[in-house]
């Protein structure tokens, strides 16, 4: 008796599981298209968009095994639509599965698109929809997304999603891009006053030769040869209210990021000239360890900010062969030297932003409410406004770390030594 | 309701009273604060929770005085057969209509975030079957349910409040005093009902082991849901900043949607089914309650008979209004801030008039033959 009271009890927990499918809401994997990422282009008519779906093929991971299909990694269609919610169900006219946004990780949008005034009403669909997560990045491209996106043919990640995920994961930690989301970009459009940065990327080669230096260049100028993907990512897109006004180049983006505590700081790679001999260069790692310093005086008639960024230099060769490792007077003139430059070029990129974009990247506006006891008190202030005419004072303090692997040179005849 | 003393511990009485309350951070009653308050919305619960300390003292004053009857009977005694019945049921109906509004919120949390395709109805009608059997099942019940989810349902919500706190910005909860130290005060003072789950428990005491019990679970409950609803409000803040916030209507869901788990993307399936198994249990109380109290009022003894005809009506009720996101959002705040002076003030009017009686002579005489 008490055997088949605990049967039926049983039978009534399996009962159970029906619920866990989601009633109407059950998904199966397999009859559904992820979208792993959107682009966005201006459309043929006025407040009309053009949406070009990446789709991912889910069953190739298994394929990659050895045996399975020989279908495609991924689809890519394009059509003309009004927002990008109802264009899930308008993809549906050539794909068989059901769209979906739970996947979604990269919103591209082409320059184009970004630089139009309704670009920000495009952007709270984003908001709206609640398949797409905050933490999609947005990606601007020089030439059409939808271009981008097929033109992007990665060469050893046949996984398209996989290949987004690991060159922007490097692209980061380099510095060569922000690490930016959407949630950020609702952030600062809603806070005014701040800009808030995209990644910059594109296909398209530029052969015109702009590139200022070594690793200052912009997402096109870096004309990579040999057999490789196409696609650059380097450099940020400048938005302010949620509209694009402009591009930085990765050096200006990767001096942001020292600049900016709220945005992760990695290891940077850079050479800087030798003060010993011009010609050759240093190559260096920085690494910041430690957050900037920041003081702000906002009372008078001149507010100022000072800001002392710390960094740890780690100098990983020089083609001067000369031995900073035994000689401390000449790492004191390095030192000073690298301070110098990096403080000249965070000065002329603070002017940059105070002219050109009259906002601040920074993510100054978080130090300056601080000063604030209430939030219309901040808002009276108005610190969008004020940036432009602030003085900014930037200075640099750098302790060195190891001089390479190997600290000492051979003295080489004609060495600067 | 015949048992004067029940069996239940001070730890699931903690348990249940903090997954009643402390679940509300995880529902709209956060953004009730944050459009008048910005970044200071996190004292707000502070606040109310210092106040509270008042209606809670009272409560444990009256039980003081009358330490072997049940809420329901002080309430009949100190107010007399006719006012007695008339606070009763307005206090039914009070409890009624939070778990209609609740009920429908939450419903609308399920479908908008998470059930999309799913009809509100079938929704709706799977949350109240649940908290029915809850209730059918009685406090007991309930309780012991609420003390075995309480680890769980914690260690998530610390999960995902380490997570905010990682990969928000602290320095968003400044400017510190939020739109002005006035505002702070006015806008959380109208809210203190948002606690006043806790003068409901009263009904219950006679289920408690003893009345230390009720105290001692009362005080830590407090203690617990202040410092659990402050933190909870000022971690939303330091993700979204106070201007975003305003406009999202679950900071909780969104919250969890924003964060990633390391690799993990999609981390709200993992943190969505604690949060369900909480509300079952938050809404399994709410439903005793009322049940409690209904039959009371109108003398039905099996009370086992009245819960589907209650459940049906709940869900027609809460069916009724349309775009519950916002039409429940201003019903709600109306409500609780109609309900709380009464939450204030009852239990002290309740006590004066329990001393004025001069009940514990009573009962100390019935207590000396």
């Amino acid at each position: 008796m008490i055997k088949r009271k605990q049967l039926s009890k049983l039978s009534c927990l399996f009962l159970m599981l029906i619920f866990l499918s989601g009633c109407w809401d059950q998904l199966a994997i397999d009859e559904r298209a992820y979208a792993v990422a959107i682009g966005l282009d201006k459309g043929e008519e006025e407040n009309q968009i053009k949406i070009t779906f990446l789709i991912t093929n889910p069953e190739l991971s298994r394929s990659e095994g050895g045996q399975g299909s020989n279908e495609p990694p991924r689809e890519i269609i394009t059509f003309q639509t009004n927002d990008l919610i109802s264009a899930k169900d308008m993809a549906n006219t050539v794909i068989a599965k059901q769209v979906t946004y739970t996947q979604l990780g990269y919103l591209l949008v082409s320059e184009e698109l970004a630089k139009d005034k309704n670009f920000v009403r495009l952007m709270y669909d984003v908001a709206k929809e609640p398949e797409i997560k905050r933490g999609v990045r947005l990606i601007v491209t020089k030439e059409e997304a939808s271009q981008f996106l097929e033109k992007t043919q990665p060469k050893l990640e046949t996984r398209v999603h996989k290949f987004f995920e690991l060159i922007l994961e490097y692209g980061i930690r380099t510095g060569y891009i922000p690490d930016t989301d959407i949630n950020k970009y609702f952030r600062i459009t809603e806070a005014k006053g701040s800009i808030f940065l995209g990644i910059y990327a594109t296909t398209e080669k530029d052969t015109s030769d702009n590139r200022k230096g070594e690793d200052n260049f912009i997402a096109g100028e870096f004309n990579a040869e040999g057999q490789t993907n196409n696609s650059e990512f380097a450099g940020s897109a400048v938005f302010k209210e949620g509209r694009m006004l402009g591009t930085l180049t990765s050096e200006e983006t990767r001096l942001t990021i020292l600049l900016n505590d709220t945005l992760n700081s990695g290891h940077m790679l850079t050479t800087f000239p030798d003060p010993f001999d011009r010609e050759h260069q240093v190559v260096t790692r920085l690494v910041k360890k430690r957050n900037n310093e920041v003081k702000i005086n906002l009372n008078g008639d001149n507010p100022t900010i000072d800001i002392t960024i710390p960094l740890y230099v780690e100098v990983l060769s020089n083609h001067s062969m000369i031995n900073y490792a035994v000689d401390s007077k000449k790492r004191k003139i390095l030192k000073n030297d690298i301070e110098e430059r990096i403080t000249t070029k965070f000065d002329n990129l603070i002017k940059k932003t105070q002219k050109e974009f009259k906002g601040e990247p920074f993510g100054w506006s978080l130090d300056v409410r601080k000063q604030f006891p209430t939030i219309p008190a901040y808002e009276k202030y108005n610190w969008g406004e004020k940036y432009p005419d602030l003085q900014v004072n930037v200075s640099v303090n750098i302790n060195f770390g190891q001089f390479g692997k190997q600290s000492e040179v051979p003295a080489l005849e004609g060495s600067g030594d | 309701m015949d048992k004067t003393k029940g069996t239940i511990g001070t730890r699931e009485f903690i348990a249940i009273i903090i997954l009643t309350i402390g679940t509300k951070l995880a529902d709209d009653t956060p953004s009730l604060f944050f459009s008048s308050m910005g970044s200071a919305a996190w004292m707000a619960p502070i606040i109310i929770g210092v106040t509270t300390i008042l209606p809670v003292f009272f409560i444990l004053k009256i039980f003081a005085i009358y330490p072997n009857k049940t809420f329901v009977e002080i309430i009949k005694e100190v107010f007399g057969k006719y006012v007695g019945f008339f606070v009763l049921f307005a206090l039914w109906i009070f409890q009624i209509y939070a778990l209609i509004i609740d009920s429908s919120i939450y419903t609308d949390i399920m479908g908008t975030m998470y059930f999309n395709d799913t009809p509100t109805i079938v929704i709706y009608a799977v949350l109240i079957s649940v908290a029915a059997y809850g209730a059918k099942k009685g406090f007991e019940h309930i309780s012991s349910y609420a003390w075995i989810i309480i680890a769980g349902v914690k260690v998530t919500a610390l999960t995902v409040l380490v997570l905010i706190v990682l990969q928000g910005r602290p320095e968003f909860i400044f400017p510190l005093f939020g739109t002005g130290k006035w505002e702070i005060i006015k806008g959380s003072t109208s809210y203190i009902s948002i606690f006043a789950d806790l003068f409901y428990f009263a009904f219950i005491a006679s289920y408690l082991k003893s009345t230390k019990v009720l105290k001692k679970g009362m005080w830590i409950g407090l203690a617990f849901i202040t410092i659990e609803i402050s933190t909870a409000i000022m971690s939303y803040v330091m993700l979204f900043d106070f201007n975003g916030i305003k406009l999202i209507d679950y900071p909780y869901h969104e919250s969890i949607r924003t964060i990633q788990l390391g690799f993990i993307r999609n981390t709200e399936s993992l943190f969505f089914p604690f949060w369900l198994i909480a509300t079952f249990a938050r809404f399994s109380f709410y439903f005793y309650i009322s049940v409690l109290l209904f039959s009371t009022l109108f003398k039905i003894s099996q009370k086992e008979f009245i819960i589907p005809i209650l459940a049906t009506l709940i869900v027609f009720f809460g069916m009724i209004p349309e775009t519950p996101t916002f039409a429940i959002y201003t019903l709600r705040g109306e409500f609780l801030k109609l309900v709380t002076p009464v939450f204030l003030f009852l239990p002290f009017v309740i006590w004066v008039l329990a001393k004025l009686k001069g009940g514990s002579i009573n009962d100390k005489k019935k207590a000396a033959e």
